[in-house]
């Protein structure tokens, strides 16, 4: 008896477990990413699909301050974010979850960060020189720099920063370990002590060399600074477990310190006067873990700035309530439908290119979501700086030109209206996450598939993991996906090279590849990311879908807000102030 | 009775033992682990990140070494949340417990009131309104109502605070922070003990119609006694018996947070996390989670079984 009830409370965890994958798809895919390079937007994206199309092109200014609810009224040195779910994990590079990063990158200010194009611009750094054979980074830190506790920071702590990310136990997604410093294998491995690459010259001078030239190096190897003295002192080659215990007692030397965290509640940050620009202008500020939707801590005035897809209803909404200011924004990332390269069917280009034409991506990306979105045909989003429209092809919608593409690779339509090759139908296998957006896709796109005679199976998972291990298992044709925030251009195609993307091998991409990241003369690389972009968007190893549109909506007396696509909101926090 | 209890407890141990290799295997087998939802990582990367993890070892010798670490009372460090799993529990269970533990209580004792009132006045129309009452209560979703509650009482007529536990930023301490978190609870609390108490009214109606019709209460009441004391003496400790039962039940339901609820109201306790954990297979915060909940449900069903031996010394414990 006593084992029959167990039997059935088991059964009931188990069912649980299976009701929680279907209530979890964003958080995954969120969490993802991190470091400063790829924090996550603040706080939840809404999304609701209707009719019109008109969108925000124009910042929007709060047309009626007195109708801001008394709560906000009444701080007066504090400003409230809200912020998904931030773990407590607080120290770069060690991080799991995105939201961590953009703690993280409050406390901790960088050597090098990225302006709105994403090109590099000096922080901690006073300048960087880069030697001739682009091996060669050295870094000259600014004077007086000194971390939140005082103590000052110094090129040893650069050098040390580095050393730990090529520990053994490391075990964090820092790039700077597929930079190849000279010696950091050898240092991995346990057969030196130091890494030989990285030399401090004096205090205030540090430099790098690299295996092979990196374009991304520089920005890479310029994100944040641990101290030696608090994160050094208990090291161990192969020993990082120490770390965890001081997540939570961070010392940085960002624009604020952590002065409390209650998990699940809030973090609360306090100015932190050894700042290298100078105290920041609000003494007080405060992320809130907003787990499930914003709106209402937006309506009830408890929290002063948070971010929305950019519906139509979401503006129209935003800007009703009358207290708030509204900017338009493009994160830098990229949707697109990886094809499975190793499947028959669409091995060949031009069942690629016919999908691409034959999918109507306007009505999906762009009218469906109210124009919370725009069409991509390249892996750059159009904010970046290597952005292009130039020898593009748009790959308007186009069924017929879609269905001349597929008779010239040999899918003639066959019995029951679907092509056929060699005796085999044309199928898609498609995998999507959970979200309203894949119902759309899947809506239109059964009608466009079924318009060019391909049979069409979509398949939605409520959770991301098992999704992804579906891909890897190779059981699939398309799969819908959306990369994390790019900085450099390259990031956006190191799928395509790294394995990721099986089946894709094309020794020109490689050889372009490699040439974007010989050189870090912007012109030159725009040049050779052109050509990568035009060779991409003819060849479409993944299908480009579209680029996502997002609105931050904040308290209207704040001011000297600017919102950076690549760093969000921690690059103009120093500056805001209430009015 | 000895006997008995050292018979359940080596009984227990086995059964605890049998559920965490299920439980294991059941985690390590959904498919994805918790690299493979990093999409910024290389397929090297993470070969090597797997490693250092262990997750490249048989399932079976990961369950070894998972066992005799808990053994040692080390459940591990959370893979996404980089703490360990016992402080992680240590931090938002008591918020869970809290919720759980007022409107836990709130619906028992509405609930024997109620059931008892309309056990006693059997078809009439406080009995029918009741009815009416609880079949909307249980069958409204728990999201629609919460959300329908912050939207007339947070939002429209800011009443109360539409989520979290505390006032942002407040550095309330007491009385004055005892105030805000009641202030906070109310809600969640109201949205809980509307979802509980109708199926717990409903039994205890039945349980109550059944007792009365009993010849003990006849007697009772051919003795002159009070309608009052004839209800809530003799009737209604009765009927209580078969309550006795639910309590066990209860026990892991006080700790295990209710996810709902809690991503509604923005409330930091476990039900979130738990979910938020199995969505990134972060397997020690899982196996932790899901192994405490084991033992309460083991634990919760001994003690109901003590209890009803203590309550009606006719059951035998063997």
């Amino acid at each position: 008896m006593k084992r029959g009830i167990f039997l059935l409370t088991s059964l009931l965890i188990a069912s649980s477990l299976l009701v929680s994958a279907c209530s979890n798809n964003n958080s995954s895919s969120n969490s993802a990413s991190n470091t400063k390079s790829t924090t996550v937007p603040a706080t939840t994206t809404q999304e609701t699909p209707a009719s019109t199309v008109v969108g925000l092109t124009e910042p929007f200014t709060a047309t009626d301050l007195s109708k801001l609810p008394a709560v906000a009224q009444k701080r007066t040195d504090t400003i409230i974010v809200g912020l998904t779910d931030p773990s407590g994990a607080f120290t770069p590079y060690f991080q799991q979850s995105g939201y961590d990063g953009n703690v993280s990158s409050l406390l901790y200010a960088s050597l090098i960060n990225v302006d709105d194009k994403g090109l590099p611009v000096p922080e901690l750094a006073e300048s960087w020189d880069i030697s001739d054979d682009a091996l060669t980074y050295t870094f000259h830190l600014k004077s007086d720099l000194k971390f939140s506790d005082g103590s000052p920071l110094t090129a040893d702590d650069v050098a040390f920063t580095w050393t730990i990310l090529h520990d053994k136990a490391y075990d964090g997604d820092s790039q700077v370990l597929t930079l190849n410093v000279v010696g950091g294998a050898a240092y991995k491995a346990g057969t030196a002590t130091t890494i030989t690459g990285i030399k401090v010259t004096d205090p205030k001078t540090i430099s790098v060399t690299l295996e092979k030239p990196n374009a991304t190096a520089l920005v890479t190897l310029g994100s944040n600074v641990l101290s030696k003295a608090y994160y050094g002192k208990d090291y161990k080659f192969g020993q990082l477990d120490y770390i965890k215990k001081l997540h939570e007692k961070p010392v940085g030397n960002g624009p604020y310190t952590l002065e409390k965290f209650i998990p699940g509640q809030e973090v609360r940050f306090v100015a932190n006067e050894y700042y290298y620009k100078g105290k920041p202008a609000t003494e007080h500020f405060i992320y809130k873990t907003t787990e499930g939707d914003v709106w209402q801590f937006v309506e009830t005035g408890e929290v002063d700035y948070a971010s929305f897809s950019a519906t139509q209803e979401n503006i129209d909404k935003l800007k009703g309530l009358g207290y708030l200011n509204v900017i338009p924004y493009t994160p830098s990332s990229y949707g697109y439908l990886q094809a499975n390269l190793e499947h028959e069917q669409l091995k060949d280009k031009a069942v690629r290119q016919a999908i691409t034409y034959g999918l109507d991506r306007k009505s999906i990306y762009v009218d469906a979501s109210q124009g919370a979105g725009s069409v991509a045909n390249i892996p750059a989003s159009p904010i970046s700086w290597s952005y292009t429209e130039e020898g593009i092809n748009p790959y308007n919608y186009d069924p017929e030109k879609a269905k001349e593409l597929l008779d010239g690779a040999g899918w003639t339509v066959g019995a029951g209206g679907i092509r056929e090759k060699d005796g085999k139908p044309l199928s898609i296998h498609f995998l999507g996450s959970k979200s309203k957006n894949t119902d759309i896709f899947i809506a239109v796109a059964k009608e466009n598939f079924e318009a060019l005679g391909i049979k069409f199976e979509p398949e939605v998972f409520a959770d991301f993991n098992s999704l992804v291990s579906k891909v890897e298992g190779g059981d699939y044709d398309l799969v819908s996906f959306s990369t994390p925030m790019l900085t450099d251009p390259s990031d956006g195609l190191l799928q395509f090279l790294n394995g990721e993307i099986k089946g894709y091998d094309n020794p020109k991409f490689k050889e372009l590849y490699d040439k974007g990241l010989a050189t870090t003369d912007i012109e030159e690389r725009k040049k050779i990311y052109t050509e990568l972009y035009q060779l991409l968007n003819d060849e479409l190893p993944v299908i480009f879908t579209s680029y996502k549109k997002t609105v931050y909506a904040y308290n209207g007396r704040i001011e000297n807000v600017t919102v950076s696509p690549f760093i969000g909101l921690a690059g103009s926090l120093p500056n805001w102030s209430l009015k | 009775m000895s006997t008995y209890l050292s018979k359940r407890l080596i009984y227990m141990f086995v059964i605890l033992f049998a559920a965490s290799l299920l439980i294991f295997c059941l985690y390590a087998l959904t498919p994805g682990d918790f690299i493979s939802g990093n999409i910024k990582l290389s397929p090297e990367r993470k070969a090597e990140l797997r490693d250092i993890y262990g997750l490249n070892k048989p399932l079976l010798e990961r369950y070894g070494i998972w066992m005799s670490n808990a053994f040692r009372g080390d459940f591990g460090f959370s893979l996404a949340q980089q703490k360990p799993v016992l402080q992680l529990f240590n931090e938002y269970i008591w918020n869970s417990f809290l919720l759980a533990v007022v409107s836990t209580f709130l619906t028992w004792v509405i609930a024997v009131i109620v059931g008892v009132i309309s056990a006693y006045k059997q078809y009439s129309w406080f009995d029918t309104l009741v009815m009416v009452a609880i079949f909307a209560a249980m069958s409204i979703p728990s999201f629609f109502i919460g959300l329908f509650l912050i939207k007339i009482l947070a939002v429209d007529l800011k009443w109360l605070p539409p989520g979290g536990m505390l006032t942002t930023g407040s550095n309330a301490t007491g009385i004055a922070y005892l105030k805000e978190v009641i202030h906070h609870m109310t809600l969640p609390v109201i949205v809980m003990t509307l979802l509980g108490v109708g199926s717990l009214t409903r039994y205890f109606r039945s349980n109550m119609i059944d007792v009365i019709k009993q010849d003990y209460i006849r007697t009772a009441r051919a003795k002159g006694l009070t309608e009052r004391k004839v209800l809530f003496t003799h009737a209604l400790r009765n009927a209580l018996l078969p309550a006795i039962t639910l309590v066990g039940f209860e026990l892991p339901a006080l700790f295990g947070g209710s996810l709902i609820i809690e991503k509604i109201f923005n409330w930091p306790g476990i039900g979130q996390l738990y979910m938020q954990s199995f969505g990134l297979r972060d397997y020690p915060l899982l196996m932790g989670f899901t192994m405490f909940i084991a033992i309460l449900t083991v634990l919760g069903t001994l003690i109901s079984d003590i209890l009803y031996h203590v309550a009606d010394p006719r059951v035998r414990l063997q």
